[in-house]
């Protein structure tokens, strides 16, 4: 029921561990493997060791900010960590990052020599690379991705950035170099927050934001992509839960990819996605998960479709017992009220905005005519 | 001690041990490294020159450098080695002195040392040379700026595209005079340095004359002279205030920067306010000039790993008597390296 096809690559499920420090060598990807990934990316690739700066991690409720995570190993190490990651099977996707076209597509052919199943290039980092981000130039993104394709027999698929005005730009310069997929997105340039007692910010410099912070970005960029290209698309950004994972899939992703949430909750995570993922397919009685496939893009509407129609809050003394008044506080227009528990909408003040029907936590108001 | 004893001592195969010698990287550290202390307690030493005849090799490899000073061309030396030693190769390294016949001498000691492979920094090598190294079916790589040879396998940085964007940068800091003091070695690398600050001046309408340009030694002394003659000629007839018609010194190297600024502090003036100076190639002590040099970063070491990575693959094709793959190229990028030398004004440019 889980089982999908993704760049030609035949996946147990759709739920990929993404590039980071959680697959940062042969045994951390067998544990993402043997914790149920239907794929694992490894930790980002780059042509030279760099030192770790310190601290380069920090995380909130929220998600989290990291500045430069890159693999600690060199290419030649690599021959070992993927014969020891592939020791029992398992799809394996080298993220390799650089700079120029041909280190790019040597990097490439070397892990494909070394086994790996597909390469995602990671050219998109918010961070220390350049105030502009190279996933931001479209034709930068044509050379480089032609020359890695040029250089393997496995699928090419490139992380993007939300650090740009137009993704979808991109997503087809991709798809003209004869790119097999994409991968969005990557993490956002952002600062976690400020000490103020110290001024220091979180980190020492702009970082990488992560999380469910950028989920909602993750979806637009997904969505975007998905109603400009026909490429195959990983998800990625958030996703913590299998509702997430759905909400993806919904707007257009193939496959999805989980990151942050290897950190904050273990690679216990993994297992529980799909889980949820499987039980909610089955609920729904899909034979094949790819069929949710974009079910929501066709929902998702212009201003010119939408229909302007003269719906309020349809609350009319209804019972609420619930110890929350958000939906009486928060009302811009002051339309709604509670008399002995039950909840009202003065018709004359509510315009429909919609507002308390989103954060009603007991669901009691919808909006209708 | 022999092989098979140490086998027998370590619980492996001859095999494994055979591998931990000849291929280190494909045993799993922690077994290497037993086998490795056993080997170091017996004392063992495979025969090196019974090798050489067994497996046709000797695993050696020369690297010929232009100069041992000059950090960069060290840097690249270092990148070199730190592949070759993975792989369990030591290099001859052979420094030509700039001289294009000691060059010729060490290719000739290093054919008929039979050495695995070579690769060649910065040559000058003559195409009979070349062809030489080529008939001797010796594996060899170029790195650096070299003469165009499609034919080899080369690794370079960018360097016209990291003048280009230098020269942009101080054509955006303002400045509207800018002269070029151009390295005399290694001589390809500066005239694609000034091919790239001639195209900018030119599309950005900027003065560009003789003066503009000297060609200099690469060196620190060699910046403090030609910095001088150009202050000078950029002085206008009865001023008091030296080089007052010149805004930027653009260096081909870091050395001829260093040289520069001390030029411009002697003649009483002030950098980046009087006078601007950018250099190229991102030496370490860049970072702790008074003012901090902004400069362009190029990759030294990656070069150097690059170049032993092709060479390695080469040599492996070759013991496999593979097909010969065609010529790789790789071209790094340079990277804008924005301090306070060049008097911007955007902190922004300084955190990337």
């Amino acid at each position: 029921m889980l089982k999908t096809n993704f760049l030609g690559i035949e996946l147990e499920n759709p739920i990929v561990v993404a590039a980071g420090p959680w697959n940062r060598d042969g045994a951390s990807i067998r544990a993402s493997l043997d914790s149920g990934a239907g794929a694992v990316v490894t930790e980002s690739i780059v042509s030279d060791t760099v030192m770790d700066v310190r601290p380069r991690i920090a995380a909130d409720e929220m998600g989290a900010q990291n500045i430069r995570l890159y693999s600690d190993i060199q290419i030649e190490g690599w021959e070992r960590e993927m014969r020891i990651a592939k020791a029992k099977g398992g799809v394996v996707i080298a993220s390799i990052s650089g700079h120029s076209p041909s280190e790019l597509a040597y990097m490439a052919s070397k892990m494909e020599k070394f086994g790996a199943d597909g390469i995602e290039l990671s050219v998109s980092n918010p961070a220390v690379e350049s105030l502009e981000v190279v996933a931001s130039d479209a034709n930068t993104i044509y050379d480089m991705t032609k020359a890695v394709v040029s250089a393997v027999k496995i699928p090419v698929t490139v992380k993007l950035s939300q650090n740009t005005t137009n993704i979808a730009k991109v997503a087809k310069a991709v798809k003209a170099a004869n790119g097999s997929g994409v991968t969005a997105i990557n993490t956002v340039r952002g600062i976690l927050g400020v000490d103020i007692e110290s001024a220091s910010p979180a980190l020492f410099t702009y970082g990488g934001i992560s999380g469910e912070y950028i989920r909602p970005l993750g979806l637009a960029s997904v969505a975007t992509i998905a109603q400009t290209v026909d490429i195959p698309i990983c998800g990625v950004g958030g996703v913590s839960t299998g509702r997430h994972a759905v909400e993806y899939m919904m707007l257009g992703a193939n496959v999805v990819q989980v990151g942050t949430s290897v950190i904050t909750e273990g690679y216990g995570i993994i297992r529980k996605i799909v889980q949820e993922l499987e039980v909610w397919a089955q609920n729904h009685n899909l034979k094949n998960i790819s069929d949710i496939r974009g079910a929501a893009l066709k929902n998702l509407k212009s201003f010119d479709e939408m229909k302007y129609e003269p719906s309020i809050s349809t609350v009319n003394s209804t019972l609420c017992t619930e110890n929350c008044s958000k939906c009486i506080d928060l009302c811009i227009y002051k339309a709604v009220t509670r008399t002995s528990g039950k909840i009202s909408i003065d018709k004359g003040k509510c315009t429909g905005c919609g507002l308390c029907v989103s954060i009603c936590p007991a669901n009691k108001l919808k909006l209708g005519w | 001690m022999n092989i098979k004893q140490i086998a027998k001592k370590a619980g492996v195969s001859v095999a494994t041990v055979s591998r931990v010698l000849n291929h280190p990287e494909n045993v799993a550290p922690a077994t290497r490294e037993r086998i490795q202390k056993i080997i170091d307690q017996e004392e063992y030493t495979p025969n090196w020159f019974a090798r050489g005849l067994n497996f046709n090799k000797t695993r050696t490899i020369g690297l010929v450098t232009p100069h041992t000073v000059g950090s960069c061309y060290m840097e690249i030396a270092g990148g070199v080695e730190e592949v070759a030693r993975q792989k369990g190769y030591i290099t001859f390294m052979c420094n030509m002195e700039r001289d294009p016949d000691i060059e010729k001498e060490y290719i000739n000691h290093l054919i008929t040392r039979k050495v695995d492979g070579i690769i060649l920094m910065y040559s000058s090598l003559s195409d009979e040379y070349m062809s030489w190294i080529r008939e001797e079916k010796i594996p060899a790589v170029l790195i650096g700026e070299n003469e165009l040879r499609p034919d080899w396998d080369s690794v370079k940085a960018d360097c016209r595209d990291g003048a280009v964007k230098m020269t942009a940068h101080l054509v955006e800091c303002g400045h509207e005079t800018i002269g070029m003091l151009c390295g005399n070695a290694p001589e390809n690398e500066a005239n694609s340095i000034l091919q790239g600050y001639k195209n900018v001046m030119k599309a950005s309408g900027k003065k560009l004359s003789s003066k503009n340009v000297y060609d200099v030694e690469n060196s620190i002394e060699g910046g403090y002279i030609g910095a001088k003659r150009m202050i000078s000629e950029f002085t206008s007839p009865g001023s008091d205030v030296p080089g007052d018609q010149l805004d930027a010194i653009f260096a081909s190297s870091d050395e001829i920067a260093y040289g520069a600024m001390d030029a411009v502090k002697d003649c009483g003036l002030c950098i980046p306010d009087d006078i601007a100076i950018v250099g190229f190639g991102n030496y370490k002590m860049s970072n702790l000039m008074e003012p901090k040099l902004t400069t362009v970063e190029e990759p030294y070491r990656l070069m150097g790993i690059y170049g032993a990575r092709i060479l390695f693959d080469l040599i492996e094709e070759k013991e496999k008597n593979g097909e010969e793959s065609t010529p790789k190229h790789i071209i790094l990028k340079t990277k804008m390296r924005i301090r306070k030398s060049c008097g911007h004004k955007e902190r922004i440019g300084e955190m990337f």
